[in-house]
């Protein structure tokens, strides 16, 4: 029954998006507007097909239909409701269903957000590629990573359950879907930037919108990677929050390339350079999502993260390939006749840090491709085997993140085009003054090694930055607002303007960005670890905190039991590690419980139990700072939210003979605007027409 | 203020380096503990029964084997490389989470490091191509590409993006005055080169890209009043302009010669405007960084000096009305600021010329003769005015002393170059020995 | 528009596109021809090496220390109770066990991989193991051994060299094929 219904809606998907191409493709060959108009119609079926299935697939979870040879490997009759539903995404082919139907709300945003402009050749062609891709994953669960597959023979009684790991903390709840809503999200930015270089159109139609899809993709998948650092350290229990996997390196890489682009698509818009450039890193962006997805899901590379092997490797190796012939092989075509005229006037200017940023984070984002298939490729070479860990990027990363927290902290202060050695010193001067403080502070704190010194003075240093450009750009709002005559309470709360839009939210996500590079250097830097061994009743101090052994106790739900140790830190709260077992026969896992505070951390996990005897072996980490990470990541979050609310189209202070909305540019250099305010021009100066649509909201008003 | 006279920047340097010497711990530098060892040691030896954790970080049992027997070897009195070099001969080279630095894996290392030396010195090399094209071609390409009107109307689009780009930052405070003077001047000469370019391209196969409606008429009129003409290969190649235009052949060369004039108003324009702006900015004790708007009440010169940019701007980019009204704006305020004045006037007798009002004409003598009046020393003014006696009275003998003393007045090399021409012209008609700044080519 | 007009002075993006499909040509068919992960086969260092001491103490108390004897194989055994792989081979290693111990051309020995002697010995007995079963605590042998997983498992030559390293399931005709290929290199 629900693999019919299943069967079915994937079929619906996979059919229109064949359609759809096919739609298109005749329309573009015809030249027929009327035939172009009615290939957005199809958009919307694939996303009902992949609904229908996944309605399927959750209720045959839900109600444990072992018939399902999904549903008996990733279920079991004792699994609850929470983790029965997150099911879907704990294996190989409910995550290519999540895709498809991710990528189905998204073609459907997107032909819904170009419904007036759908006979327009770049529209055409970008859904045409949007479709393609769908057609790519819709086919994939009708062939090799079937969900609906029934199990071979008789319906088993039972089910395996899902993974231990994946029913220990409702975290899987959000944090794939994140991911997921991240990763799918950059088909769309692909899609433009391939229609844009087939048509030959690199205007202002391509560049907004693919900055709109992209900051909407990137603001997912960020949350998606610092929820999954927050599950990682909630769950698997030695105490750290990224370990280099191959699968955290596989959404860090679009990550860190999508990071690049939003950074140098300013460039774009501003000055009109780096187009090829910025074509480039979207396509690398979208490609390094499919090989990502590759390298974890075919088994290659063994991974603490690859829940499943399976047979689709070829066919995504396959389409790996066909995107980025697809993408390099329009750049190389057309790249040389697409190049911008001019150039950058001075290294030392926004446009000269962004390309540096861009350098730095394309070089890492290299470093990091390079570590994850090395093993692979020093094989394939005779060499045997070699492992690249934490260590090996580690190293990297230091000196790139280094690097990136310096530009933090400079390029919010340049202007573009070049800039004065008085206006810097100027600029700089309180935020430089914070930086040097920090780390004097902390040297007479007590604090040492040259790694988190510079961390922490580059931090304040960043964070001075971003903070005196939010407080221009507050006080610009609010005086604003109260020179044309607003009454001074509704002026103050004028000021809330200068937060908003993409270079005051950007500003937000700096201060978060340099909140969680605190927090990290802090809690990498600073970690003590090791074991405590206590008998029942007794204390035992680690790294300045007291633990005492109260005792324990079994908790036992129909889905597993654990063995609980009650654990009291430092006289107060009361916290319980423990070792459960998910069903009879499982491997018991570790949980572990952790004292969060301001200052730090103290993670405790259940080492061994005795055989006979009554000393228990605790493992104890304590790490400074954690906490900084988790709200660095909510002001990433807020600022991401704060730069998709539209900045203000004008600035108060733009004289009368400004033309308004509706003119191509503007012909009047705007007066307005200290600092900050020079960077909220150049959004609006080239995006042509009246377009005030937010990121993050799909439909204009 | 207090960071001129406070050496805030020498101290915090000061204050930095102590600090960093201090915490670095390189003074009290004392060979590592054998526990400092060993954790070095655990944190890149991976644990054998995990994926991808150290022994450092797993808790699993076989990590704890694998820590204890580190720092028993290190106990015995091993180096740090034997200790790993006998986990390495139980587990295998994979036991250690870093690849070795020698054979094959030496690439793992070497790849980065040479990677973002090639990315460095690549963008390196292009910031560097790319200002020494600007200063030998037009429009930043390297001056020899063969360019379609399509791809001129780009370059232009981009230069006058850029110069009003250049204006709006230094309005926000955001550039200083020498670098947005250079800028500016830069800008204005790539615009005039790629003009010429863009003629030259008009004249070769007669395709005039759409662009933006330049209301004003032309410097140097239908040829008609300038009986020397230009002399060159342009003029030469340029065939019939299309039928219907009432001066079939030299309309073709007016417009040419009108848009590259009108840019070298503009640029005259534009410089008078930025030195007054720098001027008067200078003048005032404004903070680098401040900006001159939002509350801070501007002075009056600094408004006027606004004023002035944003209409030289709109003159670039063809908006004549428009900067005619602010123009008239600031004399309104100020009738004798002789930029406004100069700039108006010139406005002034271009319409008039193309509407053929002899009054306008009139108005625009007058308002240039007293911008020569009130400045003697401002080159536009009397490239202006000596332009309008050439071409409306075809007084050659008043012209040449107007652009004698345009040259005299030290103009930036820019704009004589684009007037060079029209002086030569202006200069043989009188019979007088061309100056050495136009006699060019 | 733009790209219809004029050819392009230089050829940059070209070439590196035509670069990057290059790497990227390289980098799929490596990893196009590489088996998945969990088939390619663990090297041991030991291969070849002779075999560390194998000594200690059984689950039962007594004292054992591998010695060599002219002829005779060793296949260590490293296990656990809680490896559902190591349920799967224990039937094949006490069938091979029994057809060797007559002959005595053969003779298995069985380390605890990260386990308690108590669950390891309850195991072994319940398997019908016969053979010496060691304790293993701190895991000094598992380390000397380089082992990472249960199961695994060494067969040791007569003059103390290891010739294979399993780390999967073994069945006691591979034990047998492995001891004969063995013997035919090596008389």
């Amino acid at each position: 029954m629900n693999g019919t219904f299943g069967h079915t809606g994937v079929l619906l998907g996979f059919a229109a998006a064949v359609a759809g191409v096919a739609v298109i493709a005749v329309g573009l060959a015809r030249g027929r507007a009327s035939t172009l108009r009615s290939g957005r119609l199809y958009a919307p079926l694939v996303l009902v097909g992949g609904v229908v299935a996944l309605v399927a697939m959750e209720h045959a979870l839900v109600i444990h239909d072992f018939s399902l040879a999904y549903v008996a490997d990733n279920n079991s009759r004792a699994t609850p409701l929470l983790y029965s539903f997150t099911g879907l995404w704990s294996a190989l082919a409910g995550s290519i269903l999540l895709w498809g139907v991710v990528l189905g709300g998204y073609a459907t945003a997107m032909v819904w957000r170009f419904r007036r402009r759908s006979a327009d050749e770049l529209v055409a062609w970008a859904t045409l590629v949007v479709y393609v891709v769908a057609a790519f994953f819709f086919g994939l669960m009708l062939g090799p990573a079937d969900p609906f597959r029934h199990v071979a023979g008789a319906v088993p009684t039972v089910g395996l359950g899902p993974n231990t790991l994946l029913q220990n903390n409702p975290l899987v709840l959000i944090h794939p879907p994140m991911l997921y809503l991240g990763v799918v999200g950059f088909t769309l930015p692909f899609a433009f930037a391939v229609a844009s270089l087939i048509t030959g159109r690199l205007d202002d139609d391509w560049q907004g919108e693919t900055r709109r899809w992209t900051l909407f993709a990137w603001a997912f998948l960020t949350m998606g990677i610092l929820l999954g650092a927050w599950w990682s350290y909630q769950v698997l229990g030695w105490g750290g929050f990224w370990g280099w996997d191959p699968v955290e390196n596989a959404a860090l890489l679009p990550w860190l390339v999508g990071t690049a682009y939003l950074h140098s698509v300013m460039v774009q818009q501003r000055r009109g350079l780096l187009r090829i450039w910025n074509l480039s890193l979207v396509v690398a962006a979208f490609s390094l999502t499919i090989l990502g997805t590759f390298l974890t899901r075919s088994g290659v590379i063994q991974s603490v993260h690859s829940f499943s092997n399976s047979t689709i490797g070829p066919l995504l190796l396959g389409f790996f390939g066909l995107v980025l012939v697809t993408g390099v092989g329009l750049i190389a075509w057309r790249g040389d006749r697409l190049r911008s005229p001019g150039g950058i006037d001075s290294p030392v200017s926004r446009e000269g840090a962004f390309l540096a940023n861009n350098l730095l984070f394309v070089a890492f984002a290299c470093v990091v491709l390079l570590g994850t298939v090395f093993p692979l490729l020093y094989e394939a070479l005779g060499g045997g085997q070699v492992a690249v860990g934490a260590p090996y990027f580690n190293r990297f990363f230091v000196p790139v993140g280094l690097g990136l927290l310096f530009l933090m902290a400079v390029a919010p202060a340049l202007p573009w085009r070049k800039t004065s050695v008085e206006t810097m010193r100027g600029r700089l001067a309180a935020p430089a003054a914070a930086g040097v403080a920090v780390v004097a502070v902390c040297v007479l704190a007590g604090v040492h090694g040259i790694e988190p010194l510079l961390a922490f003075g580059l931090g304040a240093f960043a964070a001075g930055s971003a903070v005196r450009a939010l407080v221009l750009s507050v006080r610009g709002a609010w005086r604003g607002a109260r020179s044309s005559g607003t009454a001074p309470v509704r002026s103050v709360l004028a000021g809330w303007r200068g937060l908003v839009g993409r270079a005051n939210g950007g500003m937000v996500v700096h201060v978060g960005v340099v909140v969680i590079a605190v927090g990290l250097a802090a809690a990498t830097s600073f970690l003590h670890r090791g074991e405590l061994h206590l008998a029942r009743g007794k204390s035992g101090t680690f790294a300045g905190h007291t633990v005492t052994f109260v005792g324990t106790r079994n908790v036992v739900s129909p889905s597993h039991s654990a063995l609980e140790a009650v654990l009291r830190v430092d006289g107060g709260g009361v916290f319980r590690p423990a070792l459960s077992t998910f069903g009879a026969g499982s491997t018991p896992v570790g949980t572990p419980a952790i004292d969060s505070g301001w200052r730090d951390d103290v993670y405790l996990t259940i080492t061994s139990i005795p055989d006979t005897g009554g000393v228990w072996t605790f493992g104890v980490v304590e790490q400074p700072l954690v906490m900084w990470l988790w709200i660095g990541a909510g002001l990433v979050a807020a600022g991401s939210v704060l730069s998709a609310i539209p900045g203000r189209r004008r600035r108060p202070t733009d004289p009368v003979s400004a033309p308004s909305a509706g003119a191509d540019r503007p012909a009047v250099p705007r007066g307005g605007g200290g600092a900050a305010g020079g960077d909220t021009v150049p959004g609006h100066r080239r995006e042509s027409g009246a377009d005030p649509v937010p990121v993050g909201a799909g439909d204009p008003p | 203020m207090t960071i001129r006279k406070f050496p805030l920047w020498s101290v915090l340097a000061v204050v930095l380096v102590v600090a960093l010497v201090v915490g670095s711990g390189v003074l009290r530098s004392a060979p590592p503990s054998a526990s400092q060892r060993a954790l070095a040691i655990e944190s890149v030896v991976r644990c054998p029964s995990c994926e991808d954790l150290s022994v450092a970080t797993s808790s699993a049992p076989t990590a704890l084997t694998v820590r204890s027997t580190v720092r028993q070897l290190i106990a015995e009195g091993r180096t740090d490389q034997q200790v790993k070099d006998y986990l390495v001969a139980r587990y295998g080279p994979a036991i250690v989470l870093e690849p070795p630095a020698s054979g094959w894996s030496l690439l793992v290392w070497l790849l980065p490091l040479l990677g973002g030396l090639v990315a460095t010195a690549a963008v390196a090399g292009v910031l560097v191509r790319r200002r020494h094209a600007v200063d030998a071609g037009p429009a930043g390409g390297d001056g020899t590409e063969p360019l379609d009107g399509a791809a001129l109307e780009e370059r232009r689009r981009f230069l006058r993006l850029s110069l009003a780009d250049a204006d709006a930052e230094y309005l926000a405070g955001d550039l200083s005055d020498k670098d947005y003077l250079a800028l500016r001047h830069r800008d204005m000469l790539r615009l005039a080169a790629l003009e010429l370019r863009t003629a030259e391209v008009n004249g070769a196969d007669a395709v005039s890209p759409t662009r933006d409606v330049i209301v004003a008429d032309p410097l140097v009129g239908a040829g008609g009043s300038a009986p020397g003409g230009r002399s060159g290969a342009t003029a030469d190649r340029a065939p019939a302009g299309p039928a219907g235009q009432e001066v079939a052949p030299a309309s073709k060369r007016g417009r040419r010669s009108r848009r590259s004039r009108w840019y070298l108003g503009g640029a005259v324009a534009a410089f008078g405007a930025a030195l007054v702006v720098g001027v008067s900015l200078f003048a005032t004790n404004r903070l680098p960084g401040q900006t001159p708007t939002g509350s801070v009440s501007l002075t009056q010169d600094q408004l006027v000096a606004q004023s002035l940019t944003r209409a030289a701007a709109l003159e670039n980019q063809g908006q004549a009305g428009q900067a005619a009204q602010l123009y008239q704006s600031v004399l309104d305020g100020h009738p004798s600021n002789e930029v406004a004045l100069a700039q108006l006037g010139w406005l002034e007798y271009q319409t008039g010329r193309s509407g053929g009002s002899a009054s306008l004409i009139g108005d625009a003598r007058a308002k240039l003769n007293q911008a020569v009046r009130l400045d003697p020393g401002d080159p536009a003014a009397r490239l202006y005015l000596g332009t309008v006696l050439w071409q409306r009275d075809g007084n050659a003998v008043a012209a040449a002393e107007q652009y004698r003393r345009f040259l005299a007045d030290g103009p930036p090399p820019a704009i004589v170059d684009q007037a060079a021409p029209l002086v030569r012209q202006v200069y043989q008609a009188v019979g007088l020995p061309v100056p050495p700044q136009v006699a060019g080519s | 528009m733009g790209p219809e007009g004029g050819a392009p002075a230089r050829h940059t993006a070209r070439w590196v596109g035509i670069a990057v499909l290059a790497v990227a040509a390289g980098l799929v068919a490596v990893l196009a021809t590489r088996p998945p992960a969990a088939v390619s086969e663990v090297q041991s260092p030991l291969v070849g090496k002779p075999a560390p001491s194998v000594a200690g103490t059984t689950v039962t108390g007594a004292h054992y220390s591998l010695d060599p004897a002219p002829g005779r194989y060793t296949v260590v055994n490293f296990f656990a109770s809680w490896c559902e792989p190591c349920q799967t081979e224990g039937p094949d290693l006490v069938r091979f066990q029994f057809e060797h111990q007559s002959a005595g051309d053969a003779s298995m020995v069985s380390v605890i991989f990260d386990d308690t002697v108590g669950a390891a010995r309850d195991y072994q007995a319940q398997l019908g193991a016969t053979w010496p079963t060691l304790a293993d605590p701190g895991g000094r042998l598992a380390l000397s051994f380089g082992v990472r997983a249960p199961p695994s498992t060494f067969v040791i030559a007569p003059d103390g060299r290891v010739v294979a390293y399993i780390v999967a399931p073994v069945s006691a005709s591979d034990l047998d094929k492995i001891i004969a290929d063995a013997r035919a290199t090596n008389p």
